[in-house]
């Protein structure tokens, strides 16, 4: 059978925004149910795809007919964004080669090649210990704050900007200067000067680090403030939602709780099942078919944008038994939370031992820890318009 | 069993490493590296298994040596 994006003009058929991490939107089991790929509105009037079945959504993140441009965005844009300031031709050029997002083949090697040695899981094993270090600091942090406390202001947060700076190698009398533009809303051109700074300061000061790999390599010195300006904006917030989100399922589910309490050994795949059971992306970044691509009964038309949905790919049924069950002790390994394919997350290392730490290291020092409240129960704005999830505030009290 | 990687397409995201770590290593950058192209029976499973995972399809398994 074929299908063609013939979305309803009155209704078209954009992403549901009545969905909670825990909790996606039944609308996406719907779109599930009706075949591997339905179609989508995309804000800019666009009609192209949305895949939800896990495996339809594996091939299209393996298939290099796929391009991440043009990059169409499928969710509400948020209004006000900071405008970026004016670029001279050399600044555009070397913005494009900066996100790895939104670029193909050469273009996307060539800098991820560069980025590569920090990420291994070698490379994260040897930064166990300083990730180890920065959670326990936080826990600290948070015994001192006392109970009630906000688990994403004073723990999470602060660990993903701590974790992000020591792995890029921002320097630490940067801290402050890095939270007060990172965490929050900030002017982009803010950002850029700060970005610029960094690179300035560790030209006469390599390291082992990110930061002194960039400079290390042949990328031009415009090249290297974007891709650094980006390296510290990616997977910060998501390693944030990561932690706060698995440890709202945890509490959400007394059982699972109490099982990996009984056995720490059960973390590893824990970590596993937070990441297919509390996925951020509803929709990864678009990519588009560079030529026609029919992949088993879907076809996809030349210049025609598909969107993956990993929150939805991760709930496939065919895929994952009871796949609205959370089970710490289940398979999860092959869940699309970190994307998959040539764009997979670069950090997943990095972020697959934070995780693990922050959850493990909260639940030892708080052996009565319960839930008050959690803003992402109910529905929230995306996070970003691409579109992912939110965490908000996870209010915890202990004794 | 016979492993092949085509370390040119790898993308370093170190899935084989995690699942598949007698036969699999990165290199320092963060290249895959084959520890071992001929695993023994207990590594089998393990290592379709990486293979599954492996995001950019390096890891070629020859099931018939
Ligand atoms: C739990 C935390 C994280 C989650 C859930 C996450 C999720 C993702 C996902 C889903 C993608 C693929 C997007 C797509 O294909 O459209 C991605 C890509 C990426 N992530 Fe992460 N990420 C996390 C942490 C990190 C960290 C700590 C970093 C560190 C710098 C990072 C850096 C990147 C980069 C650079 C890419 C682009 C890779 C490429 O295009 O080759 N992420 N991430
Ligand atoms: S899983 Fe594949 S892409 Fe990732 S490191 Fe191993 S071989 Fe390379």
């Amino acid at each position: 059978m074929t299908t063609t994006p013939t979305g309803c003009p009155v209704h078209p058929r954009v992403l549901p925004t009545d969905g909670t991490p825990l909790e996606p939107s039944p609308v996406l089991g719907e779109w599930r149910e009706e075949g591997p790929a339905t179609p989508l509105h995309y804000t800019d009037g666009h009609d192209g795809w949305i895949v939800t079945r896990h495996e339809l959504a594996r091939r299209v993140l393996e298939d290099p007919r796929f391009s991440q441009q043009p990059q169409r965005i499928p969710g509400e844009t948020i209004p006000g964004g900071p405008e970026l300031p004016y670029l001279d031709d050399e600044a555009l050029a070397s913005k494009r080669v900066a996100n790895l997002l939104f670029l193909d083949g050469e273009a996307h090697s060539r800098v991820r090649r560069i980025l590569m040695a920090r990420f291994s899981v070698r490379a994260g094993r040897s930064q166990q210990p300083a990730i180890a270090a920065i959670v326990a600091r936080q826990v600290a942090h948070l015994l001192t704050v006392g109970s009630p406390a906000d688990l994403m202001a004073e723990f999470a947060a602060p660990i993903s900007a701590a974790v992000h700076r020591l792995i890029l190698g921002i320097p630490d009398a940067r801290a402050d200067e890095f939270a007060r533009l990172f965490l929050s809303e900030a002017p982009v051109q803010d950002r850029v000067l700060f970005a610029r700074a960094v690179i300035e300061q560790k030209r006469t000061d390599l390291d082992e680090d990110v930061l002194s790999d960039l400079i290390r390599s042949d990328l031009s010195a415009g090249e290297i403030d974007w891709v650094a300006l980006v390296l510290m904006i990616s997977g910060r917030d998501a390693a944030a939602y990561m932690m706060a989100t698995s440890l709202l399922a945890l509490l959400r589910h007394p059982d699972q709780l109490a099982a990996l309490r009984d056995d720490p050994d059960l973390m590893g795949g824990a970590v596993e099942e937070f990441m297919r059971y509390g996925t951020m992306f509803v929709a990864l970044f678009a990519r588009t078919a560079t030529e026609d691509v029919e992949l088993g009964d879907t076809r996809f038309a030349a210049g025609e944008s598909v969107s993956v949905s990993a929150v939805a790919a991760n709930r496939d049924p065919q895929r994952f038994e009871n796949p609205d069950e959370f089970d710490i002790t289940r398979d999860a390994f092959g869940h699309l939370g970190f994307g998959h394919g040539i764009h997979g997350c670069l950090g997943q290392q990095i972020a697959r031992i934070e995780i693990r730490e922050a959850v493990g290291q909260l639940l030892a020092a708080l052996p009565a820890v319960k839930l008050v409240s959690a803003e992402q129960l109910n529905p929230l704005p995306f996070a970003h318009p691409v579109a992912t999830y939110s965490a908000g505030s996870v209010i915890v009290e202990w004794s | 069993m016979r492993v092949n990687v085509d370390t040119a397409a790898c993308i370093g995201a170190g899935q084989c490493a995690l699942v598949a770590p007698d036969v699999f290593d990165q290199d320092d950058d963060g290249i895959v590296m084959l520890l071992n192209a001929a695993p023994s029976e207990p590594e089998h499973a393990a290592t379709r298994r990486a293979a599954a995972l492996c995001p950019a399809r390096v890891i070629v398994v020859d099931e018939s040596e």
